[in-house]
């Protein structure tokens, strides 16, 4: 099968009222910190899920990192890998290991905050070893996929049967032109949806260059420098017209039915084949500094899977949460399920009877977020 | 006289405050570079145990106070010199001028910003008015509602800048410690670091829990005060720094009738951008002045006399960008008692500062720095082209870490000075825009010393 057979398969598969969602397996793992043992950990949760080799040999790899606000933002002075980002040297795990695997091209993507410029002088505003990432595995390449970048075009992914908000997205082609695509993520909460999980991750995927507040009206503006607010969150203006717009403008504006469909939305259009989320060190109570109320916490776990909704549902589970709960209910008090609204487009399973957990049980890595 | 005569020269003076007036208090400074004390009382025994020690005293004046009666304590007591602080009425000035030209002594004016000395034949220039340096706390949840910005750095490093590209004096500033809460230490190292790297002194003042715990001898503040002395002595031992010109190729032409005796203008919303400027004062433009640079922004258009439109003119001929401010825009005059814009100065503010930000975009002026929120940078170069220095100060209560720097040079070697610490070799390697360096962290203040071509 095609890698454009697998995004028609994905993109297709919106479930009649009998077919059951995916499930794949999930791994987690016990990590005391991002210096010794951070390695092996990874090797053993990427062998646990039927090993890397068979995903990643000779293929171009697309990591997805969660590297959310702008980096001058810091929680109580603390590198943002330790906070509200996902930690580098989890990155540089990740990359390495993908190198030993085979991997052809390994290339790390974010739309970086506000900005159009290159991504490796971002990650160095970030404090991040940019040169031992790059080395870390043959043909690592750095793209900030807020903007057009490089390509000469932008990808048109479909969301395919059941979207709500956007039939499609305008993208980066990076996420169009791979073999394989990981959802690098943080473990923690989100003002928002609740959870920044492997699947709120992907919301960044999308550049501000078409969807931004300072999007062009009719085509996109190649150097955004703000966020996605006014297009997603709130509906107030609607993307580049170069982009497919809104399938109902009379839809609701409230960011907590948006934010969470467009997600899953995305989700669908974008299959992620490899869920990471870094839960080694992180904050509490929101998704970044600008959030009142964030605690630091060390939970030091590491969750994988091979399908997003099973791995953010093992996650929440971890977290003290109900995968499948409601709108109302914590962490989903004011926004609707991310997880379910992804199920519902076929991306995968909430049913954690279903979902087989390999390394640590979910007992034993329980560490409860707030409720 | 004869003992005020052996104390350093006046440009070379190291300020503190100083409440005591016991001569054994003086052991405080052994080993530090502070010599010279300002005072509000002062006696003969005490100015003669500090003469002793090479420490000049000065005697502290205020507005209000009677000229005969301070100028009678001070001959008295013998000291090196006034220190005339406050804003004083012009005519109230004259009688403690006559009186140190009588005697022989130095008088340091510390007046508002907005009435600094610069016609005076003195060998220091200072005001009182100052930003105490560090982070702005943040109110309310609208100012930390979005994911956006960085933390806002009050500094006075634009001020002083501008101050020291416009005269050959030494330069002070003699702010106090914000009263209320006792500060801890990093919050002092802060303002020798402002100060410093923007080539002036601060003028030493402790809070007076910290003095007086100080002069008690408290184990905590003499673990304090020996941090202090550290930091002042890094700058001292370094003193060659100060004559140092700004590097860079942006040069930012103003003067006080457009801002630049204000904080928070425009040469400091470029410095925390961290693009390497050179302050130069409309009074001394020239084609000199101007050699090097690639950009230049002239905030104030109206203001320019025929013979600075040439100048201007040669530059943009010989390839130079020229930005300049909005014709009819205009800052207030400089005022005693403000020294940061209004929030109307700083909305028309924005609109020159979209401009320059899209002037300068990604390009390496000097230098390019990452990870540095939180800090601010000067970017230096010694008289013989071959050496550059990088100051930076971090403002924030944590170590910064992971820094790179991309610089525009051809640079060989590379180290890293720091204050309470050994050098620290670094390995600069080459990039497409001259070299990058890495340093690994900055606890307070540091500077980044490059053995380049000329």
């Amino acid at each position: 099968m095609t890698r454009r057979e697998l995004l028609g398969l994905f993109a297709g598969a919106a479930l009649g009222p009998a077919a059951q969602p995916p499930a794949a397996p999930v791994a987690i793992a016990r990590v005391a910190g991002y210096d010794a043992g951070l390695e092996d950990a990874m090797a053993r949760l990427f062998d646990q899920l039927g090993g890397l080799g068979r995903l990643v040999k000779s293929k171009t790899v697309t990591i997805k990192l969660n590297l959310t606000g702008s980096p001058a933002l810091r929680f109580e002075g603390r590198p943002l890998g330790a906070t509200h980002y996902v930690h580098p040297r989890v990155v540089g795990a990740v990359v390495r290991a993908m190198g030993q695997a085979g991997a052809r091209r390994i290339r790390l993507v974010e739309s970086c905050w506000a900005s159009g410029g290159p991504m490796e002088e971002f990650l160095l505003d970030s404090g991040w070893p940019v040169r031992a990432l790059a080395n870390a595995a043959p043909g690592v390449e750095f793209e900030n996929t807020n903007n057009r970048g490089r390509w000469r075009r932008y990808a048109r992914l479909k969301v395919g049967p059941g979207a709500w908000i956007y039939p499609a997205y305008d993208l980066n082609v990076a996420y169009e032109e791979t073999d394989v695509f990981v959802s690098l993520a943080k473990l923690k909460n989100h003002e928002t949806c609740g959870v920044t999980l492997s699947l709120k991750n992907c919301f960044g995927i999308t550049p501000a260059s078409v969807y931004g507040d300072d999007a062009g009206r009719h085509e996109p503006n190649e150097n955004p420098t703000k966020g996605r607010a006014d297009v997603f969150h709130f509906g107030k203006r609607p993307p580049s017209r170069s982009a497919p717009q809104e399938l109902d403008p009379a839809s609701s504006r409230d960011p907590g039915y948006r934010v969470p469909r467009i997600t899953a939305e995305l989700v669908a259009a974008r299959p992620v084949h490899l869920a990471v989320i870094d839960g080694i060190q992180t904050v509490t109570g929101g998704e970044g500094p600008w959030i009142r109320g964030l605690k630091f916490v060390e939970p030091g776990l590491l969750i994988a899977g091979l399908n997003p909704v099973c791995t953010d549902a093992v996650a929440m589970a971890v977290m003290g949460y109900d995968p499948q709960a409601s709108r109302g209910v914590p962490p989903f008090r004011n926004c609707d399920n991310t997880l379910k609204l992804a199920e519902a487009l076929g991306v995968g399973t909430t049913d954690l009877r279903r979902i087989e957990v390999r390394g640590l049980a979910i007992e034993q890595a329980r560490f409860p977020f707030p409720t | 006289m004869l003992l005020a005569l052996l104390v350093a020269a006046a440009s070379a003076w190291v300020p503190a405050r100083w409440s005591s007036t016991d001569p054994q208090s003086l052991e405080l400074l052994a080993g530090t570079p502070v010599n010279c004390l300002l005072l509000e009382r002062v006696s003969r025994d005490f100015a003669a145990a500090a003469a002793a020690r090479d420490i000049a005293v000065l005697r502290l004046v205020r507005p209000g106070e009677d000229p005969a009666g301070a100028v009678r304590e001070a001959r008295e007591a013998g000291v090196s010199g006034l220190v005339l602080e406050g804003a004083f009425a012009e005519d109230a000035v004259a009688p403690f001028r006559s009186a140190a030209r009588q005697a022989n002594w130095t008088v340091v004016e510390l007046p508002p910003r907005a009435r600094l000395r610069w016609n005076a034949d003195a060998s220091i220039l200072g005001t009182y008015e100052g930003l105490w340096p560090g982070i702005r706390a943040l109110e309310g949840d609208a100012a930390r509602a979005a994911p956006t910005g960085g933390p806002w750095i009050e500094t006075n490093t634009g001020f002083l800048r501008y101050v020291r590209a416009s005269t050959d004096a030494a330069v002070w500033i003699a702010i106090k410690p914000p009263s209320g809460a006792p500060l801890s230490v990093q919050r002092y190292l802060h303002a020798i670091a402002d100060a410093a790297i923007a080539g002036a002194r601060w003028v030493v003042s402790l809070d007076p829990d910290f003095d007086r715990r100080l002069h008690a001898r408290d184990p905590k503040a003499l673990a304090a005060w020996a941090r202090i002395a550290a930091h002042l002595k890094f700058y001292e031992d370094h003193a060659e720094w100060r004559q140092w010109k700004p590097a860079g190729r942006l040069a930012l032409i103003q003067d006080e009738s457009s801002g630049a005796l204000l904080s928070g203008g425009i040469l400091d919303m470029i410095a925390v951008k961290h693009a390497p400027v050179r302050p130069v004062p409309k009074a001394r433009l020239s084609a000199e002045a101007l050699q090097g640079a690639r950009l230049a922004v002239n905030v104030d258009p109206s203001a320019l006399t025929d013979s600075d439109k040439e100048i201007l003119r040669s530059f943009t001929r010989g390839g130079g960008t020229l930005l300049s401010g909005p014709p009819d825009w205009k800052f207030p005059p400089p005022q005693e008692g403000r020294i940061t814009l209004e929030d109307k100065d700083v909305e028309r503010l924005n609109d020159i500062w979209r401009e320059v930000n899209s002037l300068v975009g990604r390009r390496n002026l000097g230098a390019r720095l990452f990870n540095v929120s939180g800090m601010v940078s000067n970017l230096l170069v010694s008289p013989d082209g071959k050496q550059i220095l990088l100051h930076l100060a971090n403002y924030t209560d944590y170590p910064a870490e992971n820094i790179t720097v991309h610089v525009a040079a051809s640079c060989s070697g590379a180290r890293l000075l720091t204050p309470e610490e050994p050098p620290r070799p670094l390995a600069p390697y080459p990039i497409e825009e001259g070299v990058a360096v890495e340093i690994e962290r900055i606890a307070t203040s540091s500077a980044l010393l490059l053995d380049c071509k000329p």
